[in-house]
């Protein structure tokens, strides 16, 4: 190598960046709290997710009938509700105050209630209703038991109109015939749905709060220090940036592998991307989140307090993503919010891609998105770091040259002492 | 004496609220901020238009029929008419539209000829709510287009228009969406995801205060202001908090019941007092966990842990009879489980307050479980060791 390059800023600015780098990843592994952050969080938190989701739709939903009516009809029309996969048919009761009754006790949560002159009307070549009162509180409860009714009564309808009709014009019940095909998630279950929109987001809130706990770490010792952090390299804050986001790609290799592709894996969630094409979009993503951690670190002041601003944080992104209600239906300001959120391309991204086999092509705008987060929140970054925090430094360097005990004392104050 | 403790316990947890500002955000405007969030994100009650192309390969009167027909549902919005399926299916993948309804070649020949030709509508279920109701429309379609077919057959045979009716849909069913009849999104969601949110709050900012005092290591001065009684101190500590959290409680109550209309079919008094009985549960369970671990990291991320999961494992989405055994059992840990089902009980079906004892009787219990363990985390006081 020669002098020159040896000498060259640009040289000596790369190696500053190393040894940012290097010095942040010894700051990772020696903090315990950090390393439950960036990888115990990522190895447990998914999988107790996909867990508790895991049975993915309602079986079996308990209702109770009042069969008013007696018939051979109703009969059949009761069976066949319990042999669907939704509803089972817990038992009868003999008015409707006694099934009252028993939903309140929630032995059911619904009540099929058959009329008197149900199996009558048919006889008649009349209309038939039939009635079925469905608990709400809770939505996935009550789109069972609606689609178990209407398929039973819609398969009854058909087998009449065909036995009705065939003689007249000669034709069977259903004229035409329609096929639903569920693509994406074949299974239809929630875990496959949502879990997805989940797994990103996992990783950019464990990112998200160990950098701001390291930040957070980092004040401590310079509140106990005068100032100044031993453990911090001198270096511009460019450097210390990028430096510091080399650190959280390296780290973060495994966990992503692992979220993105092992723990889909292991509960069968679908997964008909290409996973180095999921790769190549979860390189901006690493990037981007990192750039944001370390812009939303300027509000920590201590190493837990990240628990009390960040947390929460999460459900607000999950929503954000349209995980549980579609984003072409949220106002313009959420959907604004949302799209300053890395984790929520990466989702929308992600879920195309492993769920409708989408190519990295087809959701380049995601992709594209991801990218020009990264500038954006390199530069929010800079000036939190230049702007922000060094000032802050260096007003508590000046503090404490003129009393030494002045960051410990404000300390106490906060914690209600004097 | 004894009030002289309490006096001087309640001073300092009170001095220590007021010192820090993020107390304050997190107990008064970010709660609130959260609520009005979720409030407002789905405010529209339920998911309507949802984006769907069509491909349409017979372009006869009768496919044109049932794209205008599907057009005007409630349900779906048609916004793209694709050539092939190749090009649907690749507008799905770039999420221009949440699904399709297929036409095939020949479709009106096969119908009148009697050769049951097949239409299939592609849901794309990667997008859990707009997926049903994608169902629900085409479904409808499906059905309306075929009715369409028979009801002209039937009357050519010169069948009465009643008996067309009947014969067309034999049986009518009446499903009752019991107290929410319009399936709105929002009572749903809300009236258990804020709660649970605003619990989550509550768990947060209680292991924050408790674990500050062992970091700092101030607990034992804590204890002696309270002579020396851990029940004391912590009354003094987490009273004030209590205080907050209750009108905040209320007032996003009043936000629910009063502004947004949610279903409110029991005397408020029954959904005030849970609120504040959810808030003293809360806290109560943060301190019992301290009791388990009294240590800062390990107590915090015990409560942030549970937090943030009993979103999921309370059951509020899938049902809890349809999960493992086991995850139902751990919601039962969580003080939010049992709000939602007073909730459900008295806010949304308005029935007798006897069903709901056992869920106040549990809220109390947590209140009283902590007072039982609380020599352990006396006895971390005395010795405050801070981890990093």
């Amino acid at each position: 190598m020669t002098e020159k390059v040896k000498h060259s800023r640009l040289f000596l600015w790369f190696i500053q960046v190393l040894r940012v780098c290097g010095r942040e990843l010894l700051l990772v592994f020696r903090d315990e709290g950090v390393v439950i952050f960036f990888l115990l969080l990522n190895a447990v938190y998914p999988v107790l997710y996909s867990i508790i989701y895991n049975p993915e739709v309602v079986r079996d939903e308990k209702v109770v009938v009042v069969d008013d009516n007696r018939t051979q009809l109703s009969r059949d029309l009761i069976r066949r509700m319990d042999a669907t996969q939704e509803v089972a048919i817990v038992g009868y009761a003999a008015n409707m105050q006694e099934a009252q009754e028993a939903m309140h006790l929630k032995e059911c949560y619904g009540i099929l209630h058959v009329p008197r002159d149900f199996g009558q009307s048919i006889g008649r070549g009349q209309q038939a209703h039939v009635s079925l009162y469905c608990d709400m509180s809770v939505m996935m409860r009550y789109k069972a038991m609606f689609t178990a009714l209407t398929s039973v009564t819609q398969a009854m309808g058909n087998e009449q109109l065909a036995y009705k009709v065939e003689p007249v014009v000669g034709m069977g019940g259903s004229i035409i015939e329609s096929r639903q095909v569920a693509v994406g998630n074949p299974a239809m279950g929630i875990a496959s749905a949502v879990l997805l929109f989940i797994l990103p987001l996992v990783l950019q809130q464990s990112m998200i709060l160990g950098i701001a706990m390291l930040h957070g770490g980092s004040i401590e010792r310079r509140r106990r220090n005068g100032g100044r952090d031993p453990m911090a390299i001198e270096a511009g804050p460019a450097a210390t940036i990028i430096g510091k986001m080399m650190c959280h790609q390296i780290v973060y290799v495994l966990p992503v592998i692992y979220v993105l592709y092992y723990v889909p894996l292991m509960f069968g969630f679908p997964q008909y991307g290409d996973f180095f094409q999921v790769i190549c979009l979860a390189v901006p993503f690493i990037i981007a989140v990192s750039l944001m951690g370390q812009t939303l670190q300027a509000f920590v002041n201590e190493r837990e307090s990240v628990f009390l601003l960040f947390v929460f944080s999460s459900v607000v992104f999950v929503f954000l993503t349209g995980a549980s209600w579609p984003r072409y239906l949220m106002s313009r300001l959420w959907r604004v919010v949302g799209d300053c959120v890395p984790g929520v391309w990466m989702s929308n991204g992600f879920v195309r891609m492993q769920a409708d086999s989408a190519l990295l092509s087809q959701v380049s705008h995601e992709y594209w998105m991801l990218w020009l987060q990264v500038p954006v929140f390199f530069i929010l970054a800079y000036l939190v770091e230049r702007f922000v925090n060094r000032r802050r430094y260096r007003s508590w360097i000046a503090a404490s040259e003129d009393n030494p005990r002045i960051l410990t004392r404000i300390d106490l104050a906060k914690n209600g002492v004097g | 004496m004894i009030l002289k403790y309490i006096g001087r316990s309640f001073k300092r947890g009170c001095v220590q609220l007021v010192r820090r500002p993020m107390y304050f955000l997190l107990i008064v405007i970010m709660p609130i901020l959260c609520c009005w969030f979720l409030m407002d994100l789905v405010k529209g009650g339920s998911v309507q238009r949802v984006p769907v192309g069509i491909v349409d390969l017979d372009n006869s009167s009768l496919s044109r029929q049932v794209s205008l027909t599907l057009n005007g549902l409630q349900q779906v919005n048609i916004r793209h008419r694709y050539a092939n399926f190749a090009e649907a299916r690749d507008a799905v993948q770039r999420g221009e539209v949440l699904g399709f309804f297929l036409i095939p070649e020949d479709v009106e020949e096969h119908a009148l000829g009697g050769r049951q030709p097949v239409v299939s509508y592609y849901v794309n279920y990667a997008y859990y709510a707009p997926a049903s109701m994608q169902y629900k429309g085409f479904k409808t379609m499906s059905l309306l287009a075929n009715g369409a077919i028979v009801q002209t057959a039937l009357r050519t045979v010169g069948l009465p228009n009643e008996a067309i009716a009947s014969s067309l849909q034999p049986y009518q069913t009446h499903v009752h969406a019991l107290n929410n009849p319009f399936t709105n999104y929002n009572f749903y969601l809300n009236s258990t995801f804020v709660p649970c949110f605003f619990s989550l709050f509550i768990l947060l900012v209680t292991a924050f205060s408790l674990g500050l005092e062992l970091k700092s290591g101030l607990s034992r001065q804590w204890l002696k202001t309270a002579g020396d009684s851990m029940f004391l101190a912590l009354v003094g500590k987490l009273v004030p908090q209590t205080v907050l959290f209750t009108a905040v409680g209320w007032f996003i109550q009043w936000i629910m019941y009063r502004c947004y209309d949610f279903p409110l079919n029991c005397n408020p008094w029954n959904m005030l007092s849970a609120m504040f009985l959810l808030v003293v549960a809360n806290q109560s369970f943060a301190v019992l966990m301290y009791c388990f671990v009294p240590n800062f990291r390990y107590g915090t991320m015990l409560c942030t842990l549970l937090g943030m999961v009993s979103f999921s494992f309370s059951g509020f989405s899938l049902p809890q009879e349809s999960m493992y055994s086991w995850v139902t059992a751990l919601g039962f840990v969580m003080p939010i489980k049992y709000y939602f089902l007073i909730m459900v009980d008295q806010a949304l079906n308005g029935i007798d307050l006897y069903y709901s004892r056992f869920y106040y009787a549990a809220l109390i219990g947590f209140t009283i479980l902590p007072m039982l363990l609380s020599w352990h985390l006396k006895k971390e006081c005395l010795n405050p060791v801070y981890v990093p």
